[in-house]
């Protein structure tokens, strides 16, 4: 599938439309380039970026040749030690790319009327714990004997819901014959987590973002404390050695946080809210126009990933869904550690009068759809026009805009709101440190770094990039308005 | 007490033998157990070498039954013509759309394939999260490009159970050569049926010999010919109704036309009721006829001998001469008749068939309509009156007088001068033991050798009981049962030496002596 390019860093790009795999927002593009005419080459036709949480699947780089020959088939035994405890995977494999997992077709997929199963997991290999107490319910896992029990107890489960996923996930580790023994082999290391929780003062700067920063500042504190009040010295060795050092804990919460799977679970007459850690499903990358979404089958309690229906899916295309809906990247930084250009919540705060025609703005790059499930109709698009992606979507919402049921806008009023915007943008631009070409470059220049650095990097290129393309869309907005 | 080497070459040949199972256990030995003879016990023999001792395997005493399912589950019945389980236990199993909730989602769960493929690395249980990632950050750097094989695992490796024997790494040359493991062949067609248990015929159709002398399909008398219209019984028949069938006599017979080789329910209906109309057209023809001409004339149709006028004025004129009313005129007409045309007239008379068409029907038209005789449906069940009756009397096991001639003819039995014939003719070897010993055989008479009392009856000319024993016992029942031939006296044997002729006679018959076993002492 993919053309056999060397992975150089000045040829990463395509105006590949015939994208069959990921479509990835992210572009990297060669620094000789220019501005715009990188955009116009901007590839893949829809709008989703699968962006992987990073501390799942890692974030996949959006070349095509990259991630389709840099994909190797995960390790046979990732998929044994679940099959073996019966837990299945239909038409659907794993593989790892070079920034994590993925769930990947295996074959073709015509668009069915149903919805069709990829993934059947028992509940007997979850990690569960309910949103509220009591905390004695089945299908919690409830380790009474072990000292570990009271320390969960003590928490407060509407907040601290990751401790105490992360106090289940370490005392997994440490029963005998449990699961999750195997499965966290496959989870990311602490080395490999992109979670901010394990990022340091530095890479927490590095965001450009001091209310991110801020926030998980104080994530960090909180799950520094919480180590400290209960791995105190004095603890018992049951508890010591699940959690020797505090990094290992952070460790443990942000694989909580990014991995939990919030699931309204019925198991007989019961319904209860839980926080579940899934061994399979947490493997799934994130999509903002997802192809699978999560089903509980309570009659023989397994979690089903399915296809959506009416899907076409072709060998190779990735499994995505969509963990958090409408939220901002900011969002979905702190609770998952990635981020994404095209995410169509994104925020600009914008302030000022300047309001632009929201109908024209959306006729002119063909949104549809009402304000909550902005989309881009192809229908109506011109072939090959692949500007519109979920950056603009989300320009969509987040500007200012004005509508007044049939009052027509006034072009050259149009115009200067247009202005008055992109000077705004661009004065946002101009108050972070870096260009969003310097980030890249930094990000090219460092092969190595660590994962978090990566992110964070990745996270204020992506905002960057998001409100360049803010500015490149009114740009296009100010030449298509008719006259 | 047997010590564990193996001398190979030493066993004799005969060691094999006492072991039929023996190259069934040779193959089926895993690698490396190199495989040696059964030992017996010490007691069995004394062999120069020691006796081998077998790994504990009891496989010879273990009986494999195969329980065969059998070759079909479902045939087609003769009766319903549809098909049918063999062991009427239960219905096939419906389709995925009956299946009950839930079903589905754990036959798709059993039906997955198993993963493939060898992990190269070990988990860690816990302690290294993480560690069975492949770390990409240093595979990255490298600028290689790497292959991606989107497809699936490799397929899963095979354990390899069984090795060949070969024994390669065996040094020393004592070791038998065994032969090599006989490879396991998959199994194909029928063996895979039976195996299965899939429907499959009972004897392999690759091994199955043709029974000889038999006919071929057509020349059996109880072949079964299907029905060229393919029918599974005949009472898959077209039913015949008496209208349609009537009907169909009348096509044949080309008073109507049919548009095919049946007549529908709609030409069966139509013709119905056209015979309806016609027939009562008719008998509206004929009554107006008798109100037009009157009775007289009428009737006279039936009264050849009636000659006078019948015409209404001519009845009026008769009435005015004589004063006879119309009714003693006819009275007296009728008086003229013959009873056969009484009878026609009638319609009374069965041998008078009233009905031309019913005349040129066939048999078995006729039979459908109205059924056939009652009492003799059948050619079959008439009887000849003169018949002989097999009636079998009270002895009706006994054979018929003429069993005797049949088996005297075939030579089963042969008449008492044949057999005093036979016995004459061994005489001179009896004769000369007894002259031999002749005060012996006169002075003992126990009773205990027969060949000497058969010397003595012939000296006696006695009755013997001991022929009529050895009679009976080459002959069977018939004796037993004609008490005349067990009280006839025995013939004179005939002295001397046998002549040439008796000894051709006697040769026709050597193998005689063959037979009879008690004869001999």
């Amino acid at each position: 599938m993919a053309s056999p390019l060397l992975h150089q860093p000045t040829q990463f790009f395509f105006s590949n439309t015939q994208l069959k795999g990921p479509s990835h927002g992210f572009l990297w593009r060669p620094p000789c380039s220019s501005f715009g005419a990188s955009h116009s080459e901007n590839k893949a036709r829809p709008i989703r970026a699968s962006v992987d949480a990073p501390t799942f699947p890692l974030f996949q780089t959006p070349k095509q040749h990259d991630s389709a020959s840099e994909l190797e088939p995960a390790d046979p035994d990732f998929y044994k030690i679940g099959y073996v405890r019966s837990m299945r995977a239909y038409g659907v494999e794993f593989k790892e790319g070079p920034d994590g997992f993925g769930v990947y077709a295996s074959k073709d997929v015509e668009p069915l009327r149903r919805a069709r199963v990829i993934m059947e997991i028992p509940l007997e290999l979850m990690l569960t714990i309910s949103k509220k107490l009591p905390w004695m319910f089945f299908p919690d896992i409830i380790p009474i004997g072990h000292p570990i029990f009271d320390i969960i107890n003590s928490t407060d489960p509407e907040t601290d819901w990751d401790l105490r996923l992360a106090c289940l996930l370490l005392y997994a580790f440490d029963c005998e014959d449990n699961f999750w023994q195997l499965y966290g082999d496959f989870l990311p290391s602490a080395d490999e987590c992109t979670s901010l929780l394990l990022a340091s003062e530095d890479e927490l700067s590095e965001l450009q973002d001091p209310d991110l920063a801020s926030t998980m500042r104080n994530q960090q504190y909180r799950a520094q404390e919480f180590w400290e009040m209960n791995w105190h010295n004095s603890a018992p060795l049951k508890i010591k050695r699940l959690a020797r050092d505090p990094r290992r804990f952070l460790w443990a919460v942000g694989i909580a946080q990014s991995r939990c799977i919030n699931m309204q679970t019925r198991i007989g007459a019961l319904t209860q809210d839980a926080n579940m850690l899934i061994p399979y499903a947490d493997m799934l990358n994130h999509s903002f126009e997802p192809n699978c979404f999560l089903h509980w089958r309570f009659k023989d309690r397994m979690l089903e990933v399915l296809i959506n229906a009416g899907e076409q899916i072709k060998r190779g295309d990735e499994m995505t869904i969509n963990y958090m809906s409408g939220q901002k990247n900011e969002i979905l930084m702190q609770r998952y550690g990635f981020s994404s250009p095209v995410n169509p919540w994104d925020v600009i705060k914008f302030s000022g009068n300047a309001k632009i025609h929201l109908d024209s703005f959306l006729s002119v790059f063909n949104i549809s759809g009402l304000p909550e499930e902005y989309y881009h109709n192809k229908c109506l698009a011109i072939d090959g026009d692949t500007f519109v992606d979920g950056a603009v979507v989300a320009a969509a919402r987040t500007l200012p805009t004005w509508s007044d049921k049939d009052v027509p806008p006034i072009p050259s009023a149009e115009r200067m709101a247009v202005k008055e915007l992109q000077q705004e943008c661009r004065q946002m631009l101009a108050q972070y440190a870096t260009t969003s070409k310097q980030d890249e470059k930094l990000l090219d220049s460092l092969p190595n770094a660590p994962r978090t650095l990566e992110a964070a990097i990745k996270y204020r290129l992506h905002r960057k990039l998001f409100i360049e393309k803010v500015i490149q869309a009114l740009e296009i907005y100010q030449d298509k308005i008719l006259f | 007490m047997a010590s564990n080497s193996i001398h190979s070459n030493l066993l004799p040949k005969s060691a094999f033998n006492h072991f039929q199972t023996s190259s069934y256990l040779v193959g089926s030995f895993p690698a490396g157990i190199l495989q040696v003879r059964v030992g017996f016990s010490n007691s069995r023999r004394v062999p120069s070498y020691s006796c081998i001792k077998c790994e504990k395997k009891d496989d010879h005493n273990i009986e494999h039954v195969s329980v065969e399912r059998p070759p079909y589950y479902s045939y087609m019945d003769s009766t319903s013509g549809q098909l049918e389980p063999a062991s009427g236990a239960r219905a096939s199993v419906p389709e995925q759309e009956y299946w009950p909730e839930g079903t589905a989602s754990q036959v798709r769960a059993a039906r997955a394939p198993l993963p493939g493929g060898e992990s190269s690395s070990s988990p860690s249980y816990g302690s290294q999260p993480g560690s069975r990632r492949k770390n990409y950050k240093t595979a990255a750097a490298s600028s290689s490009s790497i292959h991606v094989e989107s497809s699936d695992p490799a397929p899963s490796d095979e354990a390899s159970l069984v090795e060949s024997t070969e024994d390669a790494q065996d040094s020393t040359s004592e070791f038998v050569v065994y032969q090599s493991e006989p490879e396991e062949e998959e199994e194909a067609g029928y063996d895979l049926d039976k195996k299965i248990g899939n429907p499959h015929p009972f004897i392999d159709p690759r091994v199955k010999k043709k029974i000889e002398g038999t006919l071929p399909e057509e020349e059996l008398w109880w072949n079964w010919k299907k029905p060229e219209k393919e029918q599974w019984s005949r009472w898959q028949r077209r039913k015949p109704d008496a209208d349609t069938v009537f009907l169909k006599a009348m096509a044949e017979t080309g008073q109507v036309k049919l548009y095919g080789e049946h007549p529908t329910l709609t030409e069966t209906s139509l013709y119905r009721a056209r015979r309806h109309l016609y027939k009562e057209e008719r008998l509206q023809a004929e009554e107006d006829r008798l109100e037009e001409i009157g009775p007289m004339a009428y009737y006279s149709e039936w009264v050849k001998a009636w000659k006078g006028d019948t015409s209404r004025e001519a009845i009026q004129k008769h009435f005015e001469e004589t004063g006879e009313d119309e009714t003693a005129q006819l009275i007296e007409m009728f008086s003229h008749q013959t009873d056969r045309e009484y009878r026609v007239m009638m319609g009374t008379d069965v041998r008078i068939k009233r009905d031309p068409l019913a005349m040129r029907m066939k048999e078995e038209q006729i039979k459908q309509i109205w059924g056939g005789d009652p009492v003799y449906p059948t050619v079959n069940y008439i009887q000849d009156p003169n018949e002989v009756i097999d009636y079998r009397g009270p002895d009706f096991h006994e054979p018929t007088p003429n069993m005797l001639a049949y088996l005297m003819e075939h030579g089963h039995i042969i008449t008492r001068e044949e057999l005093n014939t036979i016995l004459a003719k061994e005489k001179p070897e009896q004769h000369v033991v007894t002259d031999v010993d002749e005060a012996m055989a006169k002075a003992v008479d126990i009773g205990e050798n027969d060949d000497e009392e058969d010397s003595d009856v012939e000296d006696e000319e006695e009755r013997e009981e001991e022929e009529e024993e050895e009679k009976i016992t080459r002959n069977w029942s018939v004796l037993k049962s004609t008490p005349e031939l067990r009280q006839s006296k025995p013939k004179p044997k005939k002295d001397g030496p046998m002549s040439l002729d008796e000894a051709i006679d006697d040769s026709e018959n050597l193998t005689d002596f063959l037979m009879d076993f008690g004869e001999e002492e």
